[in-house]
């Protein structure tokens, strides 16, 4: 029977245009303060150190770089890489090590540096994450990739843009409020719903951030826990799933196939549903996918996610709080860091320590982070469930 | 391949030719769209490919005769990918065919919006003296 684990400590390095910092001083940035609480390199077991695309930085094995920099050159260490799911598949591959009893303690830390390069590069290089063959040539970029799915959506479901611009100011209204976030401002609804065409029928607003940053976690065997925290939060529930490479062979483009089982999965093993979910991190790399993560998760029937928005109950106060530290649209996603700093957020929250009070969920018990990689590839859920 | 002309579908140079995408690329440049049909379980596949998805057998190309096709769904790229900058605003499209296979490409001559359910025409372009691809014609 595998062993219950715990995450026991985060840290969080700022989000944003990090022209002072590399992949190097990011992943320090993330692990201090986790060090400064006392879990210091000799209790950590191995680590999995990882990032979505080499490319941006040119550095091939980074996570030895990184494990150096860190003080761990001298513990096991591997990367993981699946796209923009690159964090919560580290951390799933960490749990998987602890549960079966191979290591009792390991970091898990997710970084991205990506503006070393232009914005047009990065775009360049994110397409090649498409089929080089019979998409890349066609110019297909990721926000070309979540347009192909908001058109057929609008389309279905007979939905105009606005529902899209009132979760960009959703996320901005929270990400102002998050010290660690890339854009940390407010925007009204008329300059989210008129902003400059990136991809349409998705504009700027839509899009998430090209950001630079890292976020690590630590966790631990259950009978190791209480040498680190008197606050445990369990991973309780873990769901993957996987949806066909070519977008075109989607049966659907309102919903993701693989977030659909990936959620199932993860409630089962955890013995709960969407209602009994106090707060969600989802996967905003566009606002409709934000709206899409509704349905896929059960907060909302098909085609009613927009109900959600327009009731204002993904607000902190209300029935299915989301994203209330900004989210990958102004908090930033820094592709292998976002579903580490996800579980950081859950974290947080769970603890009553989100830095403002205006963006604390009330009395969070159970926290559910869904983390999508390229269009739907690759998906992962987790529920996590406070300890103490 | 010495014999073999170099070709290269769409709008980038991806050099990761086989001899069975050069026969595919060989007879788009021949205006013929093709598909690939599994030798054992029959299974046909839009665009082709050499193995089976299902039971990894070998697939033969044959020709795709639709020309018709409803749009599935769109997206104008404004911001794109830095080798097709220049070409920006551009239109990608999935065409859905009355068998049900599928196809994406451009749609190169649009005056207004697209509209999912416009009807769409299947169509061939030579880019340049390498650059061949299939298209949609409104
Ligand atoms: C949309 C996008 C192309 C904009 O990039 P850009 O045009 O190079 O923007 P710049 O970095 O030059 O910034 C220009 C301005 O827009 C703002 N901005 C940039 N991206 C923004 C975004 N996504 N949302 C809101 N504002 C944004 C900048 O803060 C800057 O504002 P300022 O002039 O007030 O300082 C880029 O953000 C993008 O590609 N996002 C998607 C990332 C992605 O696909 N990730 C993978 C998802 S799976
Ligand atoms: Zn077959």
């Amino acid at each position: 029977m595998a062993r219950k684990v715990a995450v026991v400590a985060g840290g969080h390095s700022k989000f944003g245009k990090r022209y002072d910092a590399t992949m190097r001083e990011l992943s320090a940035e993330a692990y201090k303060p986790i060090y400064d609480e006392g879990i210091t390199q000799d209790k950590i077991d191995a680590t999995v150190l990882s990032y979505a695309a080499s490319q941006f930085t040119g550095q091939g094995a980074g996570s030895a770089l990184i494990a150096d920099y860190i003080g761990l050159y001298d513990k096991p260490h591997l990367r993981v890489e699946s796209a923009c799911t690159t964090g919560t598949a580290s951390l799933r591959a960490a749990w998987g090590m602890v549960a079966a009893g191979l290591y009792d303690v390991m970091l898990v830390l997710g970084v991205e540096q990506m503006n070393r390069v232009s914005s047009a590069t990065a775009t360049e290089y994110m397409s090649q994450a498409g089929d080089m063959r019979w998409e890349y040539p066609y110019g297909i970029s990721f926000p070309a990739f979540y347009a192909l799915m908001a058109s057929r959506y609008m389309h279905e479901y007979d939905m105009p843009h606005d529902v899209l611009a009132k979760i960009a100011v959703k996320s901005h209204h929270y990400g102002a409020q998050n010290p660690k976030a890339h854009l940390p401002r407010e925007v009204s609804f008329e300059e989210a719903n008129n902003a400059i065409p990136i991809c349409r029928p998705l504009n700027l607003y839509d899009c998430s951030l090209i950001t630079d940053g890292a976020a690590a976690v630590v966790i631990a065997a259950e009978d190791r826990v209480n040498e680190f925290t008197d606050r445990p939060m369990w991973i309780k529930g873990i769901g993957a799933g996987a949806s066909s490479m070519k977008i075109q062979d989607r049966e659907s483009l309102t919903s993701i196939p693989g977030a659909k089982h990936a959620a199932k999965a993860a409630y089962e093993m955890a013995g709960v549903g969407p209602d009994d979910i106090d707060m969600a991190q989802v996967h905003d790399c566009f606002t409709i996918a934000e709206l899409i993560a509704y349905e896929d998760l059960g907060f909302a029937e098909p085609g009613k996610g927009r109900e959600i928005v327009e009731n204002k109950e993904n607000y902190h106060t209300g029935r299915i709080p989301v994203n209330c530290d900004g989210g990958l649209k102004s908090k930033g996603h820094p592709l292998g860091a976002t579903g580490v700093s996800m579980t950081y957020e859950i974290m947080k929250q769970m603890r009553g320590e989100a830095e403002n009070q205006s963006r604390q969920i009330e009395d969070v018990k159970l926290g559910l982070a869904h983390n999508v990689g390229q269009s739907g590839q690759f998906v992962n859920v987790f529920i996590f469930e406070r300890g103490w | 391949m010495s014999e073999e002309k170099e070709l290269y579908l769409g709008y980038t140079t991806d050099k990761a030719i086989t001899p069975f995408f050069q026969d595919f690329l060989e007879a788009l440049e021949q205006e013929k769209l093709m598909k690939s049909k599994c030798t054992k379980c029959g299974t046909e596949y839009l665009p082709p490919r050499e193995y089976c998805q299902k039971d990894l057998s070998k697939c033969e190309l044959e020709e795709h005769t639709e020309k018709e096709a409803k749009l599935y769904s769109y997206v104008i790229v404004d911001f794109a990918p830095e080798t097709l900058s220049s070409k920006a605003p551009y239109v990608v499209a999935i065409g859905e065919f009355p068998s049900g296979l599928r196809l994406t490409a451009h749609i190169t001559n649009l005056m207004s919006m697209p509209e999912v359910g416009m009807n769409l025409k299947l169509a061939f372009d030579k880019i340049d003296a390498k650059k061949i691809t299939y298209k949609w014609l409104v």
